[in-house]
């Protein structure tokens, strides 16, 4: 309860100092629910299923304020809370809206704490829509010209496909023998197949407009380039992971009987998915746009592994999840300071910043080898075990997906390339300790989860286990 | 009855102390009686005093308080203290406004307690005679002149068809008691072949058309919007809340006695239903005026209870306290702070609210916690009383219950309007012709408590229920 409720208040507070707030302040204050985090894992292990960690009455005897703690809800607290610290302290060149932002931000990560630790249905609901606000309110005021535009196809969007998800765990909720929200009674009740089918379609699409799909994906790539770079790492680095996560959490234990049915579209949407993000960044000029589009075929490569059901795809998916988290982040807290120092970001427009500021350099390559996804860097495992897993699921689609590699490579470096090397025309400003900090925590992570994947996956290798007996109980065939 | 006895001797004293007085020397009287009868009521549902002696004056087949009958009066005399505690500078009016406020309320709570129809039409009497000179009471504005004779004249006929369909129900039951009154029809249903008598039916339909009239839903809504734009803030939010919360206490008393042929009035009620919620929304998202649209609103909200009249189960009746409580608490809310927004300028339209998030951000913070609450929208209070009226209604009417969800989408278009010009709109005056807010400490405790019990609904109604 704790590690939602103490980033509320770090919020509040942090709105109510206003300007005297300064970053230090903003910092530790993000930086406490990580202390609780480890409390969480020393005292409640990642080994025994999804263990309620706080339980309260809430709307009904039945309806239940409780909040579970496992692997793969660790991983994903870790990535926020890991992750919020880094965005915070990226966010102090943008003094006009800096305690805005930072009270924002820091509120986003209570509800997003609360999504991913969420046990009953109406709560993870209610977490989800919450951690809409803030990034509404941020897209809204601070993203410039056509803000109301940008902001209006982004919440029609997620408003309707979050209504959708309403609609089926309210049709779960109301065949429980007891009227309860809880994930226990809603994975019980028992589904014909077309039912199911139903259910499954309105909780997907939520998930695939978050993640988004192929299909559900227009409001991404304006959201992100005028989003300001804070609600740019927040919706990409971690609430595109609600979706992910809401798939292996929600979808695949509650409606296991409709899996048959969607999985080949939901691959086929992915592969393309791939294909087209990788193509369309290829062409971008604009620095937030590529990084939108690269997102877009790289998420797409974890849905894709996770509706292989296989363990292998599903712990890269979320070993995946973590690593874009990080990469994504890191690639728009360097175009941000690229801005910052230049005034823009369109790839004609630069070139030679290598030239005046070597660690910057160092820690923007490591970024791009890692989104790379390189041997020895954190992109390269869950790659590897995503695209083996659609590998086993269908090789011709494989071929497909594995172009990605190609093309990464191609859209990154030539990202590298045109900002960095060639005639000097600008520099960039020398960082600053908090710059430093923030590319600190990025490198520790992809360098240790370059060499060592297997401390994350041995996190959550009990959780999806379970995951996979569920479904493929449910089907009676599956590994 | 203890609130009854309290309420009304503290309007007779109002009435006479107020004589030649201004109002605001006495309110601070009528919060105090107004709260000690919620405390005192509150009380006697816990158990924790007892009033039996006042109780054994009223035969019981006339009037009778029990645990629920309790907890409403003490909630409508809560709703009834925060309205009068807002309003109370209200400097142009005289004393006697409180005093039939009061009177009102007396009225209310005849209705929430009858036992015989007697007893019920005494109460709509004593609760609408009040109201409509209430509602006249901005004696130089043409406005509130209209809603007067409007409200009084519709209303007149509303108590005659209710009348009519009374001498109906005699007619065919043989009783007014509502304990003897449902025994007959029930009867004659159980036994399979056995016709319903007309007189019941029509009887029927002829109150409820009266009582449909009292809570404004449609097609008996169209004194509505004008009589609400018409009177004085205070009236309207009297009017939007505590006559429709007795309303449905009574509607629902009435309707439960005659639950055992409930298949012959269910359909037509459900219908009526429908229509209010798909009227009230829709005519909602075309309003200009705050008031107008916080009118179609509360005939919205009119539409959703309906529900509550179909669930047919008395252990239920907690949901239609939240619901009140709730919507009472969200409507006071929005109306206090468009009372206080009004200027000059901007008198009835949503211009008022402009640029309202940078002139005063803990106002729009209210603001925004009583519109997302009247919308329903999680964490507020308004969101757990729509969630427990759907989903306890789902049994009994699940297509008035989809209308209502889709009514309810509906209506996010017309409360966005009052977020969209507190943030998005830039205030048009200067500086020295803003509005100054008075009672910020109120607003943001209502505000809170709808978030407070938004958040811990249950532990709320176990506490209270």
């Amino acid at each position: 309860m704790e590690i939602i409720l103490i980033p509320i208040i770090a919020a509040l507070v942090t709105a109510g100092l206003g300007k005297r707030s300064n970053v230090w302040i903003s910092t530790l204050l993000s930086l406490i629910p990580l202390a609780i985090l480890y409390t969480y894992f020393t005292r409640f292990g990642v080994d025994n299923g999804w263990k309620s960690i706080f339980d309260l009455p809430w709307i009904s005897d039945n309806i239940r304020f409780t909040l579970g703690f496992d692997g793969l809800t660790g991983i994903l607290l870790l990535l926020t809370n890991l992750m919020v610290p880094v965005i915070v302290m990226a966010g102090i060149r943008d003094d006009e809206n800096r305690v805005k932002l930072t009270a924002l931000t820091l509120f986003m990560q209570g509800a997003l704490n609360g999504v991913f630790m969420a046990q009953d249905g109406l709560m993870f609901y209610i977490f989800w829509e919450l951690a809409l606000i803030p990034i509404y309110f941020i897209t809204l005021t601070m993203s410039g010209e056509n803000a109301f535009k940008i902001t209006l196809r982004f919440f029609l969007y997620t408003f309707i496909g979050s209504l959708a998800m309403l609609a089926s765990l309210l049709y779960l909720f109301l065949h429980t023998s007891n009227y309860s929200f809880s994930f226990e009674a809603l994975r019980a009740v028992e589904l014909s197949r077309i039912e199911s089918i139903w259910v499954g379609a309105g909780i997907l699409l939520a998930f695939a407009v978050k993640i988004p799909l192929l299909p559900f994906h227009s409001w991404q790539a304006d959201t992100y380039t005028h989003s300001p770079a804070a609600g740019s790492m927040l919706l990409s680095g971690i609430m595109l992971k609600m979706g992910l996560y809401g798939l292996l959490r929600w979808y695949l234990p509650l409606a296991p009987e409709s899996i048959e049915f969607f999985q080949p579209w939901i691959i086929g949407l992915s592969v393309a998915g791939i294909l087209y993000g990788a193509l369309i960044a290829i062409r971008q000029k604009d620095m937030k746009r590529l990084i939108a589009f690269s997102s877009l075929s790289h998420v797409a490569l974890i849905a894709a592994g996770i509706f292989t059901l296989t363990a292998e795809g599903l712990e890269g998916g979320v070993l995946q999840m973590f690593v874009h988290g990080v990469n994504v982040i890191g690639l728009f807290l360097v175009v941000e300071l690229i801005e910052k120092s230049t005034g823009t970001r369109l790839l004609g427009e630069l070139g030679g910043l290598a030239k005046s500021n070597r660690s910057f350099m160092i820690f923007f390559m490591l970024l791009a080898l890692g989104t790379v996804a390189v041997p020895f860097t954190n992109g390269f495992p869950g790659e590897f075990m995503l695209l083996k897993a659609v590998y086993a699921y269908n090789p011709n689609l494989s071929l497909l997906a594995g172009l990605t590699i190609i093309f990464c490579a191609v859209y990154i470096f030539r990202m590298v390339q045109f900002s960095m090397f060639g005639e000097g025309k600008h520099e960039v400003l020398s960082l600053k300790w908090n710059e430093y900090l923030a590319f600190g925590i990025l490198t520790v992570a992809i360098l240790l989860i370059g060499f060592v994947p297997q401390l994350l996956i041995d996190v959550v290798h009990s959780s999806i286990i379970q995951i996979v007996t569920w479904v493929s109980e449910a089907k009676g065939v599956l590994s | 009855m203890i609130a009854l006895f309290i309420t009304f001797f503290a309007a007779v004293v109002l009435l006479f102390l107020g004589l030649n007085k201004k109002e605001s020397s006495f309110s601070n009287l009528a919060v105090v009686a107004l709260m000690a009868s919620s405390i005192c009521s509150f009380c006697s549902a816990k158990g924790i005093c007892n009033f039996a002696i006042l109780e054994s004056w009223v035969p019981a087949n006339m009037m009778l308080f029990g645990y629920s009958e309790h907890m409403f009066a003490s909630l409508l005399a809560f709703v009834a203290a925060v309205i009068v505690f807002a309003f109370r500078k209200n400097d142009n009016l005289g004393t006697d406004q409180l005093g039939l406020i009061m009177f009102s309320l007396c009225g209310a709570f005849m209705m929430l307690s009858y036992q015989h129809i007697v007893m019920l039409f005494l109460g709509i009497e004593v609760l609408s005679i009040p109201l409509y000179v209430l509602a006249g009471s901005k004696k130089e504005s043409l406005a509130s002149n209209e809603a007067s004779l409007k409200y009084f004249l519709m209303g007149a006929f509303s108590t005659g068809i209710f009348l009519l369909g009374t001498a109906f129900i005699y007619g065919g039951t043989g009783s007014l008691e509502l304990e003897m009154m449902g025994i007959k029809p029930s009867f004659m249903h159980a036994m399979e072949g056995m016709p319903i008598p007309t007189l019941i039916n029509a009887g029927l339909i002829l109150m409820s058309v009266g009582l449909l009239f009292k809570v404004a839903a449609a097609p008996f809504h169209f004194w509505a919007p004008d009589v609400y734009e018409g009177s004085p803030n205070r009236t309207t939010v009297f009017m939007a809340t505590i006559v429709k919360i007795t309303a449905f206490v009574a509607f629902n008393k009435l309707l439960t006695t005659f639950g055992g042929i409930h298949n012959t009035w269910s359909g037509w009620l459900c219908v009526l239903g429908m229509i209010t919620i798909v009227w009230g929304n829709l005519a909602g998202l075309v309003q200009n005026g705050v008031k107008r649209t916080l009118a179609f609103s509360s005939i919205a909200h009119a539409g959703y209870l309906v529900m509550f009249l179909l669930i047919l189960d008395e252990s239920k009746t907690w949901i239609l306290w939240y619901y009140g409580f709730a919507y009472a608490m969200a409507s006071v809310l929005v109306f206090l702070i468009s009372h206080q927004s009004a200027s000059e300028k901007n008198p009835v339209g949503f211009d008022m609210f402009n640029g309202l998030s940078k002139r005063s951000p803990w106002v729009a913070f209210a603001l925004v916690v009583g519109v997302l609450s009247m919308a329903g929208i999680p964490i507020s209070a308004g969101f757990d009383a729509k969630f427990y009226l759907f989903s306890f209604a789902w049994q009994s009417s699940p297509w008035l219950v989809g209308v209502g969800l889709l009514g309810s989408a509906i209506s996010i278009g017309y409360y966005f309007k009052f977020i969209k010009h507190a943030f998005l709109v830039k205030s048009d005056v200067d500086a020295s012709e803003e509005v100054s807010y008075t009672d910020k400490p109120l607003m943001l405790l209502i505000a809170a408590l709808l978030l407070l019990a938004g958040a811990m609904p249950w532990v709320l109604l176990k506490w209270v229920f």
